[in-house]
């Protein structure tokens, strides 16, 4: 097997299992519960918590712990009552979200990166939020959050002057750039910021949401008043001990995997044939997006994964119920490219043979489509 | 030249196999998906993509051109507006025979001969006897546009479909091909998983056809408004129960009665009109049995039977007599056979106008279900039961 989707989900890393496995044996305890036994797991539960902030420049008092990045999306947004942007090509689960507060989509230019003008134009006094993820989960791009944050801080200035009090906050979904980027939510200055175990080898439905001062949110569920009152449920103990291994070991890689995945990126885009790059630029270090022009991409993933290797990709499939990505569309390509486009994405399972055989392979089968189409 | 096939491609095993049968044997084939239906419903996952990838991922594999042709808009029309008109009126359709003759056997036919291509062809267990070719023949080469074609059970008794595409149009007949129609369900299967078909093992689809694992009361309560009303016993009038609406009850339906009863209760009539259902406990109360059925909308494929000259001088009949394999059967005048539903055993009838008659009481069917005829092991055509 060749796995080169990333993008979509890690395998949880050994030494991850590892950490988790005792929470779901001799250390099952509730941490709300008297005795000490489980007051050291409540104990546990907030040194990892501890960990996965510190990650992100942050306090364990900061984050809200969810069942994953979609809830902390939805949560960020209980802290306005209106008037929000996002950038055109967010992940559905803010869209979705954004859509019930009437959200205004901001532009991006053709290489993908948030179109500073357009946001400008686009922050009106009624604006509460701003929602524009850290790094793009089809593209990989990744936006200029300290600019915005320089533009939201003169916004904010402004005004004051005015004497106008609304609100005005940044929320970042980082999901997809845990392990891909030195992440510090100062440097960024975000007030909110979606983190995700599952791409970063890490146990899936488990996420975060930090939250600065300045950000009031409300809770989506209520009871016991786990998670300052905002997220009630027992705790995900062995999810957060797992996470926090897994931010741990993303942190102690960044470098090494950076570094890694420039050279197998270089190496890709120097033995596929007739192809055109996508993400020429702003990208994670991971992601290769590249169309074949005049082929059917989801009839390239079948063939590869009779080959064993396995890809994305933004064309209008079965898997996406037959829509083409709207990333892929706000980035100006045609429908043909995007009929055409794969997404390749490394991670820790692959390593340099895997590189070269996949490109094989994708050569061999785009070479056996264009001759069927030919006759 | 080789000939080209545009095959239906559903994404389950038994289209697959057809589409692979016909590679097989030299055809240039086409793999078509009729989007038809996409709609989710709550709760319920309309299961449309995942069938769709199931069916090019086999495309794929066997290397062939596949094309997804949206019908929406005319299943919508022709079958679904069809059905629920249909059980409003207190009816109970079968919209597997309507897609048929509506869908599969004409627009996607049409479209295919627009694209120039020979023949359509269908997973369907079937099979068409051609009067220029002594076999039902998949490998079918020559089909004159004189020649007449007939519809005949399958292989397989126990798969026959034939229930389902008695209303097809002899044109459509004509340019078809069933290549599974003369095997045997494992054999399919067995092929399939030879073949490193993905789907050889997939569960058959349940439910409503094309809303997935939907019962069809799930989806009529969305989509017919219907208002809460009452259950009588047929013989006394008594009041037993009431129920949601009598559109959602069929004739000899025994199960969702909302009655506090040991012995079970059959649905036995309805009154539409004053949104009454009647059950009894009597399995042989009379309004559940008889000895005659009206048909509407008859349909009968080698001219009506048992009216004007024999059909059997004809030539692809006298063919078919001989393919008969039920002897001596001219001693009774209940010569033909009927099923009254999918897999139904078939029972002796005489065709009379439009009026069917048995020897011995049946069960009674719903109105609105079909009554399908054979002639052995040619289907001759049915109607819709009055």
């Amino acid at each position: 097997m060749i796995y080169l989707d990333h993008a979509a989900a890690t395998p949880v890393a050994d030494k991850v299992l590892k950490a988790m496995e005792p929470y779901f044996g001799e250390l099952f305890f509730n941490p709300s519960a008297a005795y000490l036994p489980a007051k050291e797991v409540s104990a546990n539960y907030e040194k990892a918590k501890g960990v996965i902030a510190h990650g992100v420049g942050a306090k364990a008092s900061d984050l809200v712990i969810t069942a994953g990045a979609t809830e902390a999306n939805n949560l960020a947004f209980t802290a306005i009552t209106d008037g929000v942007l996002y950038l055109e090509t967010e992940h559905v689960s803010v869209r979705r979200v954004a859509e019930q507060y009437d959200g205004q989509a901001i532009k991006v230019l053709p290489n993908g990166v948030i179109d500073l003008e357009d946001l400008k134009n686009k922050i009106t006094d009624g604006v509460q939020m701003i929602s524009v993820s850290l790094a793009n989960n089809e593209l990989g791009t990744i936006q200029p959050l300290a600019e915005i944050a320089a533009i939201i801080r003169e916004v904010k200035i402004d005004r004051m002057k005015r004497g106008i009090k609304t609100q005005l906050l940044l929320h970042s979904d980082a999901s997809q750039a845990l392990n891909l980027l030195d992440i510090n939510v100062a440097r960024l200055g975000v007030d909110l910021l979606t983190l995700n175990a599952a791409k970063v080898y890490g146990p899936k439905g488990v996420g975060a949401l930090y939250v600065s001062h300045d950000a009031s949110l409300s809770p989506l569920t209520v009871g016991g008043g786990q998670e300052r009152g905002l997220r009630s449920g027992t705790e995900n103990v062995p999810g957060v001990i797992g996470f926090a291994k897994a931010m741990e070991l993303a942190k102690k890689h960044l470098n090494g995997n950076r570094k890694k995945y420039t050279n197998w990126r270089k190496i890709l885009l120097a033995e596929l044939k007739n192809y055109e790059l996508i993400n020429k630029k702003h990208s994670l270090d991971n992601f290769v997006v590249v169309s074949f022009q005049g082929l059917d991409a989801e009839r390239l993933i079948f063939a590869l994964e009779e080959k064993g290797v396995y890809v994305a990709t933004g064309a209008a499939c079965a898997a996406s119920k037959g829509e083409k990505s709207h990333v892929l569309k706000a980035i100006g390509l045609d429908d043909a490219q995007i009929a055409g486009s794969l997404r390749i994405t490394f991670g820790e399972t692959n390593d340099e043979t895997q590189i070269h055989e996949a490109a094989k392979i994708i050569n061999e089968l785009t070479m056996r489509e264009r001759a069927r189409i030919n006759g | 030249m080789a000939k080209t096939v545009y095959v239906g491609m559903s994404g389950g095993v038994d289209s697959s196999v057809s589409a692979l049968i016909l590679k097989e044997q030299g055809y240039n084939v086409v793999g078509v998906y009729m989007k038809n239906w996409s709609e989710d419903l709550p709760g319920m996952k309309c299961p449309w993509a995942e069938d769709l990838a199931d069916a090019k991922r086999v495309a794929v594999k066997l290397g062939i051109d596949f094309k997804v042709w949206d019908f929406e808009d005319s299943y919508r029309e022709k079958v679904v507006e069809y059905m629920l008109e249909e059980f409003r009126k207190g009816n109970t359709p079968n919209p597997d025979i309507m897609c048929n003759q509506e869908i599969k056997f004409k627009l996607f036919y049409e479209k295919a001969m627009e694209e120039g291509a020979d023949f359509i062809a269908t997973g369907h267990y079937a099979r068409i006897l051609v009067e220029d070719n002594s076999r039902s023949a998949p490998r079918r080469e020559v089909c004159s546009e004189s020649s007449s074609a007939c519809l005949m059970r399958a292989v397989d008794e126990n798969k026959d479909q034939t229930y389902f595409l008695y209303r097809i149009s002899e044109e459509a007949l004509r340019h078809t091909l069933f290549p599974i129609g003369e095997m045997m369900k494992p054999e399919v299967k067995k092929m399939a998983e030879e073949h490193g078909l993905h789907n050889a093992y997939k569960k058959e689809s349940m439910g409503v056809c094309f809303v997935g694992e939907v019962g069809m009361k799930d989806f009529l309560k969305k989509y017919v408004e219907a208002e809460p009303g009452e259950i009588r016993e047929i013989e006394t009038e008594k009041v037993l129960g009431y129920h949601e609406g009598a559109v959602f009850y069929t004739i000899g339906q025994r199960h969702g009665l909302y009655i506090a009863a040991e012995v079970p209760y059959y649905v036995v009539k309805k009154d539409i009109a004053k949104n009454i259902v009647y059950v009894s406990k009597n399995l042989n109360n009379e309004e559940l049995w008889t000895k005659e059925l009206k048909l509407k909308e008859l349909l009968l494929r080698s001219g009506p039977r048992p009216a004007g000259p024999s059909p059997r001088a004809a030539g692809a009949n006298s063919r078919a007599a001989a393919l008969r394999n039920a002897p001596n059967r001219s001693k009774s005048p209940f010569d033909i056979s009927v099923r009254l539903r999918h897999r139904a055993p078939l029972i002796p009838t005489i065709l009379d106008g439009n009026t069917l008659r048995f020897e011995h009481e049946v069960k009674r069917p719903a109105s609105g279900q079909s009554a399908v005829l054979y002639d052995g092991e040619i289907c001759l055509g049915g109607g819709v039961i009055a």
